[in-house]
């Protein structure tokens, strides 16, 4: 891939600031990254962006070809084509949406389509509920896709914009789900920066399927059927890809902050108060309101509590995250998502902080909690209680391998 | 070499073969498939780009013609091929047109009309992928092909019915058996006349057999130059999961159309035009029995004359009863006509 | 402790039942003198195609530890005895599912068994079978290949004649009794069955054969290309667009290098140039676009795309002028028009000799009408029925009948 070389931004280029959802921030960096090919498909809450997208195309904001699609398996499965031509392409569902669909998101990594998807996560059925949980992204977390979650519509117009640098890295070339936790972020409005399409451009470039591209200039045959002699070393060249996607990711942060001068000096997770913490909690979307509140409240008071925010959670930032855990006397990890049955019943965060702070030399104690399913609120009590239960841990230097689930009616 | 459509879509001109020694002499689909002995499938697929031409690319469905075609790290393919999932045609070749359009009118692709063809196989087309073929063929603004090759049974896996498996026929799904002869009693689809009747605004329909090259060929190139989506129904005699010597798969499929089970006929902008041997039905020339056709195949020899006599009352039904003969299975509306014209 | 076992390399569909009831067969006669076995496919055989050539497994065991010891594997890595139920299988097997021809006794243990039907002499046999750098045996059955498809079986006994013969080879896994018994309480198994086994182990032909003799060609391999050296994305490129024959007249498709169709062929057809009149059907009707055009306006048959399915011969108008021919009396792929060319009189005479063999000619590759397997039986039995023909189909077909 050409590395962008970014210049200083212009006196004239200016960003603009906009009132708007998660949702329509990412529609705005959709055009601004002029997509080529979008498929709409209705289910609450990540449609919002399809009905966006919608209007700034009818507006002429955007040009590209926008398919309503017959089901959630046609959305994804019209986009993973057309990428393959050469098209920059968004899709995006939620819960049994995104479920749908789930044979088509299978096959986008070892096509090594860099398709970016929204998931405004939302709980699976049944019940039928719209509220936000993490499963439904999550259960692609094995084959492929790389997950990132968000917190603010600031986070989600800038992420999209480094989702496609990132994806469409030739090194990397693998799909990208960015969740948005429903309601919360799909359906808020806030105050966001809008940057001018010249600094985008200078970000982000043109998306070029090389050798890979399915065109009659390019003769190729795709994906054939493959047996036991071949499929262990397709593996392993998406596990390659998506080793690579770690650097990659790391230089797309730091030309991000460059060309617009915002953005996060690790991309990887945000730390809230997280340096001198005793007790930090870990968690992923816009969990991290309450426990931010929660935390100064806290603070007030003189117990020293922190906050890890993980955003990408595959390619999973391993020894970053374990440097900045294992300093703390105690970590908590609130789960918005639920894995019946998995090892001491934790959720699917804390069984990976877990696994990965393994070999780690300092271990802290790790309690796991689950709360806020189905789009229950995360309330301050909640946090409170969690951290008094860390604060036991710490005290005693003893992990309990317990799952406490807050907020459930007892 | 473009040809603009009343939807303002370019194609490629292409025009028919006048006759066999007309053909285009290039092949595009060629060796290192490894389908069966006689498939006339794989004809198909070679008849098939052999129509179309170089500027084109094809999406294949799950199916034989994927897994049998192309095993990986050989294909026999020399345009562009790339394989979908098994009820995706419909969207394959929506998502690779819209991809093209989208980056030729925006510039960033050489503008040129592009052949896009997605096959699907009767289980991945007529069951799995009826949904996403029938939303295609109301997107007027992209030009695809969708061919559907029936072999009548998912024909990869192990010969399971699907839903265009004829009456009766023996599949690992349907084996005859000791008690009930007969496990398969559902009549199959209409596909054809069920996309041609279902999209109004999918400007050709056809249906085809290998068995007749030129004019197969012939019919999708009309496909591929009137504009917008369109449907081709294939019959493919299938020696392995119709049991027979694979040399017969050219006769069998005269023999399908000959006793009127297989119709040939075309559906441009809403018109029926029957054509080749059906034509001649049509015209009054005698079906042969479908005793013919049937007893050539193993799958049907366990038939006792009853199953023969309910076949051929089938097919009988579809010539004398249907408003459009093997076409349209709405009854005759005679009735109403009279009644209209009375008032 | 002790464990015998087989391999049944076999004519995909065509030969997937009998193959079925050699491997079940093989188990359930071992089990009659108390052996613990398994029967099994080669998994990547198993979306098996007309005539390609597959693999069924069966192994016996004296013990449950020993068959699981055996079995521990994908597939066996070495057989004591290699059945080959059709002879053209001698020129080696590249079967669907994987790449470069093996040797027919390729994993024949040396001094073990390659046990064959095959009407040929063992020195015609030899000419193909590739040498091994072993010494084995080749025991023959006197049988005709037994083909059919997936729903109607033939019966020719072809499956206990196998058993019986088995039990000659291998009698301490299997008894001719046990093998016996188990033909009797088989769904599919009678008295007459029985008899037909027991003559099978009385007539059973064998030969030692030496690390001399056998077909000298190194047999094409292929080299699997490591993880990083494979295109990404699960492409691979495309075959490049064909050319001229020569000096821009006629026309070759360009074809897979990786994968020919050497051993799918059962048949293949001889192409009489003097009579061809051009008309381009062999050519267009050809599922495997074998046919290349030649500078005259014929077609020849390149043998590394022909599968031998034989729809060539029964489009063709001309009387005799496409003619299948079983692979057996072949001794290479070479072109066919090229000898025609180099020498139209040799040519013809070669011809008349491939066509002329009744026993090369004769087909039955599958069903054709309801009877047509117990008419092809009635006479010769023993032999499988190799003096009948049902008669060439096809439209214009009607002079190839009688």
């Amino acid at each position: 891939m050409a590395v962008v070389t970014p210049a200083a931004p212009a006196a004239t280029e200016e960003d603009k600031e906009l009132l708007i959802s998660g949702s329509e921030a990412v529609a705005e960096a959709l055009t601004l990254a002029d997509l080529d090919v979008v498929t709409a498909y209705p289910i609450r809450p990540y449609d919002t962006v399809m009905q966006a997208i919608a209007k700034k195309i009818s507006g002429g904001q955007l040009v590209a070809e926008y398919i309503v699609a017959e089901g959630e398996h046609s959305q994804f499965e019209i986009v993973k084509h057309a990428s393959t031509v050469g098209a920059r392409v968004f899709c995006g569902s939620s819960g049994v949406g995104w479920m749908y669909a789930m044979e088509c998101l299978v096959v986008t990594p070892p096509l090594r389509v860099p398709m970016v998807a929204l998931v405004g996560n939302r709980a699976l059925d049944d019940p039928g509920a719209f509220g936000v949980e993490h499963n439904d992204a999550l259960v692609v977390r094995d084959v492929g896709w790389m997950l990132c979650w968000i917190d603010t519509s600031q986070e989600a117009l800038d992420t999209t914009l480094i989702a496609y640098r990132v994806a469409e890295d030739r090194r990397v070339f693998l799909p990208l789900a960015i969740s948005a936790d429903g309601a919360f972020l799909t359906h808020s409005q806030a105050l966001t920066m809008v940057p001018p399409k010249s600094k985008v451009d200078r970000f982000l470039p043109r998306y070029d399927r090389g050798d890979l591209l399915l065109h009659p200039d390019n003769p190729i045959t795709v994906a054939p059927q493959a047996n036991e002699d071949w499929v262990i070393e397709i593996r392993r060249q998406n596990y390659e890809a998506m080793a690579r996607a770690v650097t990659v990711i790391d230089e797309a942060y730091a030309d991000f902050r460059r060309v617009f001068g915002r953005g996060p000096e690790n991309p990887w997770f945000e730390e809230y108060m997280a340096d001198d913490a005793d007790v930090i909690l870990v968690g992923m979307g816009t969990i991290s309101l309450p426990i931010k509140v929660a935390i100064r409240e806290l603070r007030a008071k003189g117990k020293k509590v922190g906050l890890v925010r993980l955003r990408w959670f595959r390619p999973f930032p391993t020894e970053r995250l374990v440097a900045a855990l294992s300093r703390a006397k105690a970590v908590g990890v609130i789960d918005r998502d639920y894995s019946f049955g998995s090892p001491f019943g934790s959720g699917v965060v804390a069984n990976e902080i877990r696994a990965a702070l393994y070999n780690a030399e300092r271990r802290p104690p790790l309690l796991s909690f689950i709360c806020g399913l189905g789009g229950r609120e995360v309330t301050l009590e909640d946090v409170y209680k969690a951290t008094d239960l860390c604060y036991a841990a710490a005290t005693s230097g003893k992990s309990d391998p317990k799952t406490h689930w807050l907020g459930v009616r007892e | 070499m473009a040809e603009t459509t009343t939807f303002g879509n370019a194609t490629q001109i292409l025009e028919p073969f006048r006759g066999v020694k007309r053909v285009t002499i290039e092949e595009y689909f060629t060796s290192g498939h490894r389908t069966c002995q006689g498939c006339e499938s794989a004809l198909v697929m070679k008849l098939m780009v052999k129509a179309s031409g170089p500027r084109t690319i094809v999406l294949g469905s799950t199916g034989c013609m994927y897994v049998a075609n192309t095993t990986y790290y050989t294909t026999p393919w020399v345009v562009p091929w790339m394989h979908t999932q098994l009820g995706s045609s419909g969207s394959a070749a929506l998502g690779t047109a819209a991809g093209l359009k989208a980056l030729m009118r925006k510039g960033k692709m050489k503008s040129e009309p592009i052949n896009v063809i997605a096959f699907c196989g009767d289980g991945g087309g007529a069951d799995m992928g009826l949904g996403a073929i029938s939303a295609t063929l109301t997107h007027k603004e992209y030009n695809s092909l969708i061919l559907l090759y029936d072999n009548e049974s998912y024909a990869n896996t192990d010969i399971q019915l699907s839903g265009m498996t004829p009456y009766g026929a023996n599949t690992t799904f349907s084996p005859p058996g000791k008690v009930k002869r007969l496990i398969h009693t559902r009549w199959k689809k209409n596909m054809a006349g069920l996309m041609a009747a279902g999209h109004p605004e999918c400007r050709y329909v056809a249906t085809v057999c290998a068995s007749y090259a030129v004019e197969m060929m012939n019919k999708v190139r009309r496909a591929l130059t009137i504009g917008g989506p369109t449907f081709i129904h294939s019959l493919d005699p299938c020696p392995k999961g119709w049991d027979y010597d694979p040399m017969l798969s050219h006769e069998l499929g005269e023999l399908a159309i000959e006793t009127g089970i297989f119709p040939l006929y075309e559906v441009e902008d809403g018109q029926v035009k029957y054509y080749g041997k059906t034509k001649a039905i049509v015209e009054g020339r005698a079906r042969k029995p479908v005793r013919e056709y049937l007893l050539k195949q193993g799958r049907f020899a366990h038939f006792v004359e009853e199953d023969l006599d309910y076949f051929q009352a089938k097919v009988d039904e579809m010539w004398e009863k249907w408003e459009i003969p093997a076409v349209v299975p709405f009854r005759r509306l005679d009735a109403t006509r009279a009644a209209l014209s009375a008032k | 402790m002790a464990a015998l076992i087989c391999e049944v390399v076999y004519r995909g569909i065509f030969q997937k039942n009998l193959a079925a009831r050699i491997t079940r067969g093989i188990v359930l006669s071992a089990r009659k003198s108390g052996r613990w076995g398994i029967a099994f496919g080669r998994y990547g055989d198993s979306p098996q195609r007309n005539g390609i050539p597959a693999k069924d497994f069966a192994i016996v065991a004296d013990t449950k530890e020993e068959l699981e010891q055996n079995m521990a594997r994908y597939e066996p890595k070495h057989v004591d005895v290699t059945i080959a139920v059709d002879d053209t299988l001698s020129k080696g097997v590249e079967s669907w599912a994987w790449y470069g021809l093996q040797p027919i006794n390729r994993l024949t243990v040396p001094d073990g068994t390659l046990l064959m039907t095959s009407l040929q002499s063992y020195d015609s046999l030899l000419q193909d079978i590739h040498k091994k750098d072993a010494p084995y045996k080749l025991a023959l059955i006197r049988a005709k290949a037994s083909f059919s498809g997936l729903w109607v079986y033939r019966e020719d006994h072809t499956e206990v004649r196998i058993l019986g013969a088995l039990a000659k080879i291998a009698p301490s896994f299997l008894t001719l009794q046990g093998v016996g018994e188990a033909i009797r309480e088989s769904e599919w198994g009678s008295d007459l069955k029985v008899d037909s086994a027991k003559k099978a182990y009385e007539r059973l032909e064998s030969r030692d054969v030496t690390m001399t003799e056998g077909n000298a060609e190194i047999p094409y391999s292929f080299e699997m290309p490591k993880w990083w050296e494979m295109r990404e994305g699960v492409t691979i490129p495309a075959i490049p667009v064909g050319k001229p024959k020569e000096a821009g007249k006629g026309y070759v498709p360009e074809r897979n290098p990786y994968f020919k169709k050497f051993t799918t062929r059962t048949m293949r057809p001889v192409v009489n140039f003097d009579t061809c009149v051009k008309c381009t059907l062999c050519w267009i009707q050809c599922p495997d676009s074998c046919f290349d055009v030649m500078p005259d306006g014929t077609y020849d048959a390149n043998m590394e795309a022909c599968c031998g399915c034989g729809v060539c011969e029964a489009v063709c108008p001309v009387e005799n002028c496409i003619t299948m021919v079983n692979e057996s009396v072949f001794d290479d792929n070479a072109s066919q028009w090229e000898m025609w060319r180099k020498d139209k009189q040799t040519y013809q005479a070669w011809m008349a000799e491939k066509i002329g063999d009744k026993n090369a000619t004769v087909r039955s590759h599958g069903f054709r009408f309801r009877g047509q397997y117990e008419k092809e039986l009635e006479k010769n039995f023993e032999g499988g029925g190799a003096e009948i023909t049902a008669g060439i189909p096809g439209e214009n077909a009607q002079h190839k009948e009688g």
